[in-house]
């Protein structure tokens, strides 16, 4: 008690002094504001959304919940998690969360970790004294924050946080969960169908599954990979010189080069059910060795709803996208 | 008559020799465990000596060792996922970088440090192998997680900010999968180290550590020889994602709303506290459902203890029934009458090192 608040005065006091950093915050917050009255006016009838903060591993995430009419601390609504593609933000879902919610999902739209307006990875310039004996130590000193991490398992761990965020929410149903995820994030879908055991339904759409045609073995990075890894263990630099903001590094051809969720299909229980949505005729991602040839590997119901199109957008690609999701968890769930 | 005879007698030749070259192929692909029976009298005046009892831990004085003749150690840091992390390397006698040694990481069990199996690595150098002891992310003298105690207001316009900021360091955060990935970045950077062949690496873990070894072997081909002491093969009977109890749950939510859940005991030699939130992760950690996935050229040493009273060497998820699931070379050599944390003092350590020692010798070979 005692602690806590001299941390707030400690921080009180720190503030005035990081007034240059607050500058960007405060430009970045009324634009988001600005986008976000666009959006509220956008939103369904009876639909209300609100921001919200998770956890995930310590670090603050952003998340916007989407509450559909008649939520109150008695209802008990299905829920879901909605997880953004590849390089992705919370804000290419949010359309999709207010959808659902208006077919009667409570629905959560991410942030992961190190995106949009998540906290990033902090690890302290310098050594730093500490003690096992001591959990918890606090000090001030350099860190050094980093963004646009793509590390599949780290995102995996963000959505399973976000569900137990969901979880606590008052007018949801504990035990009727589900996810969403599209692009990369479908795959990410079924890692987490495969492995946690409180989603009942899954929806992957346009997935893009890796290691369909991988040896399910273990395997030594390439040499390229290798000599990198090499030199990240013993400097703790993981960036690439000069490498310009979102390029994909190292780390993350080595974490993609090591990331199969095709492999975990067969993980995935029975009595989840898991739908793919894909567009017939997809010029990214190639259907017949996702989506097609993963709901084949699915033990439990599943179906692949295919939509007219090249892309899903908006409009009649968009609303049959969103219709084919909701409907599938309202079914299940 | 006597044709058919001469043919079943050809035949039961032929099997015979294919019996035996299959038998020498097995023998060979063995290591002799005769320091077993020769030490078994003093193994089972250990386990009945009043002063070597060992029930919730080893004692400080069981991680004491001296350094054999010429063996040197070099204190290092490694980085696993930017964290700073502690390593000690020991080399051997005579250790030379215009030579090819083998080398192997060490790796402590649950809610341990380094410190309690330095023994082992030096003993390793002892016998001629490069060998690097670490402690894991959060424990001993690696780094701790950092947790930012203001508002990050860093955004996607910069892949790295740099800035002064309130931290909170967290400690003792228990977690087989990161534990995982500590000893991979340990082989990487061991792989490195002038004079150590990169091509021949082992690892070494005990009790928590072996399930740990047998992940970090699942996942990565450079790991040549394994050894699992006193460790369960976690996930060999399972099937489906782990439950979450309600308490879990009830914790889950608590860790996604406030940052942080409860804290239990976490026990052991070093008894250092951790999040409740560890021991569902750890149920999720399942090394035995992926065996298949370790390479063919990756040779696994079970070392259990006979009474060990965490992880029975006969149980469903003990290394016989590892061994016997691994479609690789395997091999278990069991310290008779031993419990689990006296396996790492007295004649139970010099038994179980000079065995790990020799698996690691025979799969890695000797300095070229």
């Amino acid at each position: 008690m005692r602690t806590s608040k001299i941390f707030v005065l400690l921080i009180t006091v720190v503030l005035p002094g990081v007034t240059q950093t607050g500058v960007s915050q405060t430009r970045r917050a009324t634009v988001s504001r600005r986008q976000m009255d666009a959006r509220a006016e956008a939103l369904p009838d009876g639909v209300s959304a609100k921001e919200i903060k998770f956890y995930s591993e310590g670090v603050a995430c952003y998340g916007k919940l989407f509450l559909p009419n008649g939520t109150d601390a008695q209802s008990k609504f299905p829920a879901v998690v909605l997880a953004p593609a590849w390089g992705e933000t919370c804000s290419s879902i949010e359309k999709y969360a207010a959808q659902f919610a208006n077919s009667g999902l409570v629905a959560l739209a991410i942030d992961y970790r190190g995106w949009g307006r998540s906290g990033g990875f902090v690890q302290t310039a310098g050594p730093v004294k500490t003690d096992d004996r001591l959990r918890f130590s606090q000090m001030t000193t350099i860190v050094r924050i980093k963004r646009k991490v793509l590390d599949p398992q780290k995102q995996i761990l963000d959505i399973r946080n976000a569900l137990y965020y969901l979880q606590g929410e008052p007018g949801v149903d504990r035990s009727r969960i589900g996810v969403w995820g599209a692009g990369q994030a479908g795959g990410h879908v079924i890692v987490v169908a495969a492995n946690d055991s409180r989603i009942k339904a899954a929806v992957a759409q346009r997935p893009i599954i890796e290691g369909k045609d991988t040896p399910k073995k273990a395997s030594v990075p390439s040499s390229a990979l290798l000599r990198a890894a090499q030199r990240q263990a013993r400097s703790g630099d993981a960036t690439v010189a000069g490498a310009a903001a979102g390029t994909q590094d190292f780390e993350t051809t080595l974490a993609l080069s090591e990331y199969h969720p095709f492999w975990d299909l067969e993980l995935i229980p029975k009595t989840t059910a898991l739908l793919f949505v894909i567009v017939d005729r997809d010029a990214r991602v190639k259907n017949e060795t996702n989506a097609i040839a993963a709901s084949k590997l699915v033990k439990g119901p599943t179906d692949v709803v295919s939509i007219s199109g090249t892309q899903i957008s908006s409009g009649v690609t968009f609303d049959n996208a969103c219709k084919a999701a909701a409907d599938w968890f309202l079914k299940h769930l | 008559m006597s044709r058919r005879l001469t043919l079943r007698l050809g035949n039961l030749l032929l099997k015979n020799v294919l019996f035996l070259g299959l038998l020498a192929t097995i023998c060979s692909a063995q290591i002799s465990t005769d320091i077993i029976e020769i030490h078994r009298a003093d193994l089972q005046k250990q386990a009945t000596d009043p002063a070597s009892k060992r029930e919730r831990g080893t004692n400080p004085e069981d991680w004491l060792f001296d350094l054999a003749d010429g063996v040197t150690t070099r204190q290092i840091t490694f980085y696993s996922d930017g964290t700073p992390c502690y390593g000690r390397i020991f080399f051997p006698k005579g250790f030379n970088t215009s030579k090819k040694w083998p080398a192997v990481v060490v790796g402590h069990g649950i809610n341990a440090q380094a410190v309690g199996i330095e023994k082992y690595a030096a003993r390793f150098a002892e016998r001629g192998l490069v060998a690097m002891a670490i402690d894991y992310r959060t424990y001993g003298y690696s780094g701790g997680d950092v947790l930012l105690m203001e508002p990050d207001t860093t955004n996607d316009s910069q892949r790295v900010w740099q800035r002064d900021a309130r931290v909170k360091i967290k400690r003792t955060n228990l977690n087989n999968f990161r534990e995982t990935e500590d000893f991979r970045a340990a082989i990487s950077y061991i792989q490195t180290e002038p004079g150590v062949d990169p091509n021949r690496i082992g690892i070494w873990g005990s009790s928590n550590g072996a399930s740990v070894v047998l992940m970090v072997a699942s996942r990565d081909a450079r790991v040549k020889a394994v050894v699992a002491q006193v460790g369960a093969v976690s996930g060999l009977t399972a099937s489906g994602p782990v439950p979450v109890p309600p308490q879990m749950l009830e914790d889950g939510i608590k860790r996604a709303r406030t940052g942080q859940g409860a804290e239990v005991d976490g026990g052991f030699s070093f008894r250092s506290k951790i999040d409740m939130w560890s021991n569902q992760l750890n149920r999720e950690f399942r090394p035995g459902a992926i065996l298949d996935r370790i390479s063919e050229s990756t040779k696994i040493l079970w070392i259990p203890a006979e009474k060990d009273e965490l992880i029975p060497p006969r149980g469903a998820n003990g290394p016989y029934a590892g061994s016997k699931a691994f479609k690789g070379i395997s091999q278990v050599a069991e310290l008779p009458y031993i419990t689990h944390f006296q396996m790492y003092s007295f004649t139970a350590f010099e038994v179980g090192s000079t065995l790990a020692s020799d698996w690691f010798l025979k799969y890695l070979g000797t300095v070229e």
